[in-house]
């Protein structure tokens, strides 16, 4: 079975290798990594983490807004690695998820999916 | 404790106001979300001023796993079941929001350090239930009922969790949830046959943070529900709308004939009212309304958020903590259509008036408020939920949250931050963690209810 390389840029860049048909959190916690962690079925953002290069699949997630993906915000429980990727990991990745919404609110295709307006495209 | 020829707490409200002074303090104490990776935890206070150890943290009960987020809990048995010499307040339920574990602690054998007892697992709770995330935990006699705030999954409106005094489950409690969008907290009053529930979020969108604009988009409540209590089924929807967006703390008066109630409105900043009429109709009003305040940095200005609201043993008293602007209110609501403003205090907030209180830097504002029996001490604690700290107070991670005590004028009304008392969780010995709700050995002003 093809196993991919975790690269976890702010744990002096560990190598870890990963099933992909299992969660990211499952994999990396199974080999030691520590991780915080909440509700374990892509919901409460308590394991996000910044996705450096790479590409995952976390369509189970429901946690992000447009904003936090486009920021490169992954959803380590749910998350399922694609190809390499390289992640920092832990609240230290979290410089950018959190943010006053009354000082910095959310435009309209910021919002999470379900309620976001598409951006039109430019013409 | 006081005399008494039966089970648990007192036989009226006006019997818990005489009960001796509270010694002990448990509050919920967090790590989860500050980067600090070890468990949430249980923290016992000493709150005897002849003590040594006054206002100091004298045992942590760490839970087992990580990420818990503990946040509010409830007693096993309260005056509900006074009656029953076979029942005893020992138990402590400690829900986690996030892994939806029961932590069930026993605060009875030694008071000053508790013991875990048992746990419900959150993943045995979603497998027989459907049920996720752990609010309010209210006994009734000798069972127990918590709101659920969600499904397995995450997704509104959840339901009520019913455990039997042994801490089995038993299956969900409500025989239906009618047209409820959101769930949170209830209290009942039966002599009323009545339960009355509110709305926060879906635990899908709490969660994550609080994104402004999915109040525009209905994904925050609005409502309130007035439930037939021994049918199990909602009977009655109030629809606040903008005066009463996110309805959070349900607090019905202590006195078990009185149909009043009240609800603090957290983003419209406004407290409910709720009583019924001479037809029998429940009605609804606003009786205080929290004006937006200016802010130097701010392009609009700030809102209260009302966190939390409780009322005082004899039903004379309302308080509630801004937690964005940083006071807490005393309101006289003898006469309960007329609130009158009788006491303010601050403690950090967006506004700055009170940065510093006794020493300590107060990094969020004021949020969980517990009085005690007699309603001369409030204790209060600054931390909300760890997301939405990390939203609109990050220095909280590096700072920690901190306790306060506020000394209540129960004559004329009026309220004073007590020099003498402050816990520092800054200071915890692994690092600063955040404190949310406390309770008191002999119940309190949010455990007891009248059947």
């Amino acid at each position: 079975m093809t196993q991919h390389r975790i690269t976890i840029a702010n744990r002096d860049n560990a190598v870890y290798r990963v099933d992909p048909h299992k969660p990211l959190l499952t994999s990396l916690l199974d080999q030691g990594v520590d991780l915080p962690y909440g509700c374990k079925y892509g919901g409460c953002i308590t394991c996000a983490a910044r996705l450096i290069a790479g590409e995952v699949n976390q369509k189970a997630q429901v946690a992000l807004n447009n904003r936090q993906i486009n920021d490169g915000y992954v959803i380590l429980c749910v998350a399922r690695p694609v190809t390499d990727c390289t992640l920092e990991i832990g609240v230290e990745s979290h410089g950018d998820l959190y943010r006053n919404p009354f000082l910095d609110p959310l435009a309209a295709h910021e919002l999470k999916a379900d309620i976001a307006t598409p951006l039109e495209e430019k013409t | 404790m006081t005399e008494h020829c039966c089970g648990p707490g007192y036989a009226s409200p006006s019997e818990a106001m005489q009960a001796p002074r509270e010694k002990l303090l448990y509050t919920i104490a967090i790590y989860t979300g500050t980067g600090i990776q070890k468990p949430d935890y249980l923290c016992t206070i000493d709150a005897d001023p002849d003590s040594p150890t006054y206002s100091q943290v004298i045992s942590r009960l760490e839970m087992p796993g990580i990420g818990d987020e503990l946040h509010h809990m409830g007693w096993n048995a309260c005056s509900s079941c006074h009656g029953d010499a076979d029942m005893e307040r020992k138990y402590l339920i400690v829900p986690g929001v996030r892994s939806t574990n029961l932590h069930i602690v026993d605060c009875g054998t030694d008071p000053r350090n508790p013991a875990l007892h048992k746990i419900v697992k959150g993943s045995d709770i979603k497998a027989r239930t459907n049920l996720s995330a752990p609010h309010t935990v209210h006994c009734l006699g000798s069972e127990i009922i918590i709101s659920m705030l969600g499904d397995a999954k995450g997704n509104a409106p959840g339901g009520y969790l019913h455990l039997n005094k042994d801490f089995e489950i038993v299956g969900r409690w409500e025989n239906s949830m009618g047209d409820i969008k959101f769930g949170y907290d209830f209290w009942y009053q039966p002599r009323h046959n009545v339960m009355v529930s509110s709305e926060w979020a879906a635990p899908n969108t709490f969660m994550p943070g609080f994104d402004l604009e999915e109040v525009g988009h209905l994904k925050y409540g609005r409502e309130l529900h007035f439930w037939d209590f021994e049918k199990r089924e909602p009977k009655q929807t109030m629809y606040l709308g903008e005066d009463g967006l996110i309805p959070l703390e349900v607090r019905f008066h202590h006195n078990p004939d009185s149909s009043h109630g009240f609800v603090g409105a957290a983003l419209s900043a406004n407290i409910i009212h709720w009583w019924k009429d001479a037809a029998g109709e429940w009605q609804w009003e606003k009786i205080v309304d929290v004006g937006n305040e200016p802010h130097p940095e701010w392009p609009i200005p700030v809102p209260g958020v009302i966190s939390v609201i409780l009322l005082s043993m004899d039903d004379r008293f309302l308080y509630l903590c801004n937690w964005l602007h940083g006071d807490i209110r005393q309101y006289d609501i003898s006469d309960p259509h007329n609130a009158k403003l009788t006491g303010q205090v601050w403690m950090g907030g967006l506004l700055d008036k009170a940065p510093f209180v006794n020493g300590v830097k107060v990094t969020g504002g004021p949020q969980m408020i517990q009085l005690s029996l007699d309603g001369k001490r409030l204790y209060v604690t600054t931390s909300l939920f760890s997301t939405w700290d990390n939203q609109f107070y990050p220095e909280i991670r590096t700072n920690g949250g901190c306790m306060l005590m506020v000394n209540c004028d129960t004559e004329t009304g009026g309220m004073e931050i007590d020099p003498n008392f402050v816990v520092d969780f800054g200071k915890e010995p692994n690092g600063p963690s955040r404190c949310h709700e406390t309770r008191y050995p002999g119940g309190d002003c949010t455990s007891d209810i009248w059947v």
